[in-house]
């Protein structure tokens, strides 16, 4: 049995492979397995988590005997669940022609959840956290700072001042304003060249991983 | 009655026997006394008959509630025992015990050596608490005092963050003024960002070769931000398709974005007074699986041949992906997404790239509503509060520490003090 | 009516929610929100999955080009569905998780989705390789520092950094590729990706109220739809 499905997941690896070549019925072949396979995998996984573990449990908990011996619930049931799956079934009322615009009303729920807790939580962890993070010392008297960090934490303070420069929406790109913008957008494409640079390494490393699945794992070529 | 003389020798040999035996009784206990004072207050010794690895409680231990909830925890912080050491330590653990209501103490926690502190989670108002520590050795057991008996509180306000609440009130404040100043009809200046400017003549382009505009509005669902920012940006695009009689098709990962994605191209068609062009087949469902999705997309940019690709959103491993496929199919690509370590790949893949908040900023941009472009300007009163706080911390902290200047050492600590407040 | 109704809903839940943050008591709604989400999205998914399933089977209706490929999809989706819904070959009985070692659903996911999505995700590998190239073909100033600062850790990462820079006396070590290379991810790197930082707080912020205040409504669909 093993076997077979090393074979069959070699077989997908090559199929998928072979799309850096061309479009072409193999990789058809591996999408269309991918894309039906994976949907239903996480219908099954969110059914059983969500549904079921979530909402079924929190609403009817299981069972349990007292120290009288009667059947109680485990733990509290918490009713506020069903306005969960209240809001659920109404998003499927886009089925019906006629009342279709019900399903706007969880999808307003949503929008004004997420909104009004990212608010506060990105302002609080990007804002507050970061500005603080960027009032540090520019002279190294009385502090032990190597010239290198006195250096790095100008750099740090004018790139961080010119990159919020290069954001500003208010005023054009021009004169004064317009070099700091570029010395800011300079700041984010070194800050870009970072970040790509350092991700490299770790992406040659999920190939290396794949070839040795093919001539380790499935054709025991290598060790 | 004569007493002889032996008999009276003997009476006081006995009697200085007895007296050096007290003696050495006394000396004895008293000095085991002096041991076992010291044993509880300074170091740890083992008594050589008993085998006895004697450690001293933990001082000082308080009971507090804790600040800011809703009454549902309670917090514990105390002094080890001095016989607890990082390197040879004889205290192997503490045991800490709690009573509710003044009933019988039960175990609550057995925490490691160096544990100071602990937060009880399971507490409920209308009780009382109180608790003590054990501390314990391979064979010995110490008790510190029992706190005070305690109840949780609930607070109404956090007012650890009480700067947090004040400086996005103001910022808030800054956006609803900008938004309202605009409604009356104040004109106000926003710079021209080149992504958006681009997004005109690339749906302009794709009318022209007869190809679809393709749209991916990231792979998270709509709990994430970002797709709400990819939504609101989808609602001026294909208002724009509508114009301009393109087609547009938009694979999803996300159930709800499907539902999301097609009310608001929906609105699109219908503002553009082109209703009967509209059609649900637009948006389809693909999988939510990441990978899933990307193998579906590929394949779909390869045979559909998009003149333009929009992808605006949540991405992350996949951006590369997506955007390299985007472009060996030639088509004209803007990209956006507020994850930094996705940006440079878009940045090297596609032709124009919203970084950050430019993506945020995008719907309020195309919309070219004076009430939304004023929600940009208030956005820039943050920006210069950022900037202002920065040079002034910058400043305080220098001269603080070169000079040793007090007041600045003072404007510092209120400024981190202000800004920690999260 | 149709519009109203969902801009108070938006109104209200949002500030709730942006005062739950400031108010203990109310502290625990962000985690009741996320549950909801969590069953919201489940229900959903009977529009997605219908939907899936009606692209495919109209293709397959209609013989549309690469109609046999719909039924892979089809086929594959029900199939899982099956394995998973009945927990076939589960060792043990129906209480035991589905993705239970030795299960069919578990089997699959292994032997098929697992091969799949790492093969997809290590084309990436190529996919870098082309965009290093178009970006080092890219002729102006931010380019180049671009590219400047991904080669410098690159090669930072690799020993190769060393041996062209070990000559380099201890003095000057900053010059040496290794420490450049963490000089310019604590610097100038951490500068850039503090002002996107802040920037995205700021931004969220402005988006988030437009929405929560109706400024934004456009994905709130037509009183006439």
């Amino acid at each position: 049995m093993e076997h077979v499905a090393l074979w069959v997941a070699a077989f997908l690896t090559l199929g998928i492979i072979s799309f850096l070549y061309k479009d072409n019925p193999w990789y058809k072949l591996c999408e269309a397995i991918f894309v039906g396979i994976s949907a239903g995998y996480w219908f099954i996984v969110l059914f059983w988590d969500n549904i079921v573990g979530k909402f079924w449990v929190g609403v009817f908990p299981p069972k349990e005997l007292n120290d009288v011996g009667e059947l109680v619930n485990s733990v509290e049931p918490d009713y506020w669940l069903i306005v969960g799956a209240v809001l659920g079934v109404l998003m499927l009322m886009r089925l019906i022609p006629n009342i279709g615009w019900i399903s706007r009303w969880p999808l307003a729920f949503i929008i004004g959840c997420t909104s009004g807790l990212y608010l506060i939580n990105y302002f609080s962890s990007n804002m507050m956290r970061q500005v603080q993070g960027t009032i540090m010392p520019l002279l190294g008297m009385n502090y032990e700072l190597s010239t290198y960090d006195i250096i790095g934490n100008i750099i740090i303070v004018i790139g961080t001042f010119t990159g919020l420069i290069y954001f500003y929406f208010s005023k054009e790109h021009k004169g004064w304003f317009g070099r700091a913008a570029k010395v800011g957008i300079w700041t984010i494409m070194i800050t870009f060249g970072a970040s790509f640079g350092y991700t490299v390494m770790s992406r040659m490393s999920l190939l290396i991983g794949r070839v040795d699945f093919l001539f380790g794992d499935w054709l025991g070529l290598i060790n | 009655m004569r007493v002889g003389k032996s008999t009276f020798l003997h009476l006081c040999l006995a009697f200085s026997l007895s007296l050096i035996l007290i003696l050495i009784l006394l000396t004895l206990v008293s000095a085991q006394e002096v041991d076992s004072l010291r044993s509880s207050t300074d170091s740890a010794y083992t008594i050589p008959d008993s085998g006895l690895v004697l450690v001293a409680p933990v001082t000082s231990l308080i009971a507090e509630d804790y600040k800011y909830d809703d009454g549902e925890q309670l917090k514990l912080s105390w002094v080890p025992s001095i016989d607890d050491q990082l390197v040879d330590s004889k205290v192997l653990g503490y045991r800490l015990f709690r009573s509710i209501d003044g009933g019988t103490p039960e175990i609550l926690a057995k925490l490691p050596p160096g544990t100071n502190s602990f937060l009880d989670r399971t507490v409920q108002r209308e009780r009382k608490y109180q608790y003590y520590l054990e501390t314990f050795s391979e064979n010995f057991v110490v008790q510190s005092i029992v706190t005070a008996a305690i109840s949780p509180e609930r607070e109404w306000l956090n007012l650890d963050r009480g700067w947090l609440f004040i400086i996005a009130l103001f910022i808030s404040i800054a956006i609803i003024f900008f938004v309202e100043k605009a409604k009356r009809g104040h004109k106000l200046y926003v710079r021209k960002i080149a992504g958006l400017e681009a997004i005109d003549e690339a749906v302009g382009r794709a009318t022209e070769m007869g190809r679809p505009v393709l749209f991916i509005p990231g792979i998270n669902d709509m709990d994430d931000v970002q797709t709400l920012a990819a939504l609101t940006i989808l609602g001026r695009v294909s208002r724009t398709i509508a114009d301009y009689d393109s087609q547009i098709f938009m694979p999803v990962s996300r159930s709800l974005v499907m539902t999301a994605a097609r009310e608001t191209i929906k609105t699109s068609y219908m503002a553009a007074g082109r209703p009967d062009a509209y059609s649900d087949d637009m948006v389809n469902y693909v999988t939510d699986e990441q990978f899933g999705y990307v193998a579906a997309v590929d394949g779909l940019m390869v045979r559909e041949r998009p003149a333009t690709v929009f992808l605006l959103g949540a991405f992350f491993a996949e951006s590369l992906i997506l955007a390299e496929t985007g472009n060996s199919v030639g088509a004209i690509q803007i990209a956006g997404t507020a994850r930094p370590a996705q940006l440079p790949f878009f940045i090297a893949a596609c032709d124009f790239t919203l970084i950050g908040e430019e993506l945020f900023a995008a719907s309020a941009y195309l919309s070219g509503e004076p009430r939304q472009l004023g929600s940009l300007k208030g956005q820039d009163v943050g920006k210069g509060l950022a900037m202002s706080v920065i040079i002034l911390g910058v400043l305080a902290v220098t001269i603080a520490t070169a000079w040793d200047v007090e007041i600045m050492h003072n404007v510092h600590n209120w400024l981190l003090g202000v800004f920690s407040s999260n | 009516m149709k519009r109203l109704v969902p801009l108070t809903i938006t109104f209200i839940v949002g500030f709730v929610l942006i005062f739950s943050v400031f108010l203990p008591p109310a502290e625990g709604l962000d985690q009741t929100f996320t549950l909801y989400f969590d069953i919201i999205a489940v229900f959903a998914f009977f529009l997605g999955g219908g939907n899936l399933m009606r692209v495919h089977i109209n293709k397959l209706r209609r013989q549309k080009k690469d109609w046999g490929f719909s039924v892979v999809t089809i086929a594959g989706f029900l199939f899982m569905l099956a394995a998973g819904l009945f927990k076939i070959g589960n060792p043990g009985d129906i209480a035991t998780a589905v993705d239970t070692q030795g299960s069919l659903f578990k089997t699959v996911f292994d032997y098929v989705i697992n091969p799949l999505q790492s093969t997809m995700y290590s084309l990436l590998a190529f996919f870098v390789a082309s965009a290093s190239y178009r970006a080092f073909r890219a002729k102006n100033r931010e380019a180049t520092l671009l590219l400047i600062a991904a080669f410098v850790i690159l090669l930072g990462r690799t020993p190769f950094g060393m041996m062209v820079t070990g000559w380099i006396p201890d003095s000057f070590s900053i010059f040496q590729i290794p420490n450049l290379a963490i000089w310019i991810m604590n610097s100038p790197n951490l500068a850039g990706q503090r002002a996107i930082i802040i920037g995205i707080g700021l931004g969220v912020i402005s988006m988030s109220l437009r929405l929560i205040l109706g400024v934004e409504r456009s994905y709130l669909g037509d009183d006439n739809a």
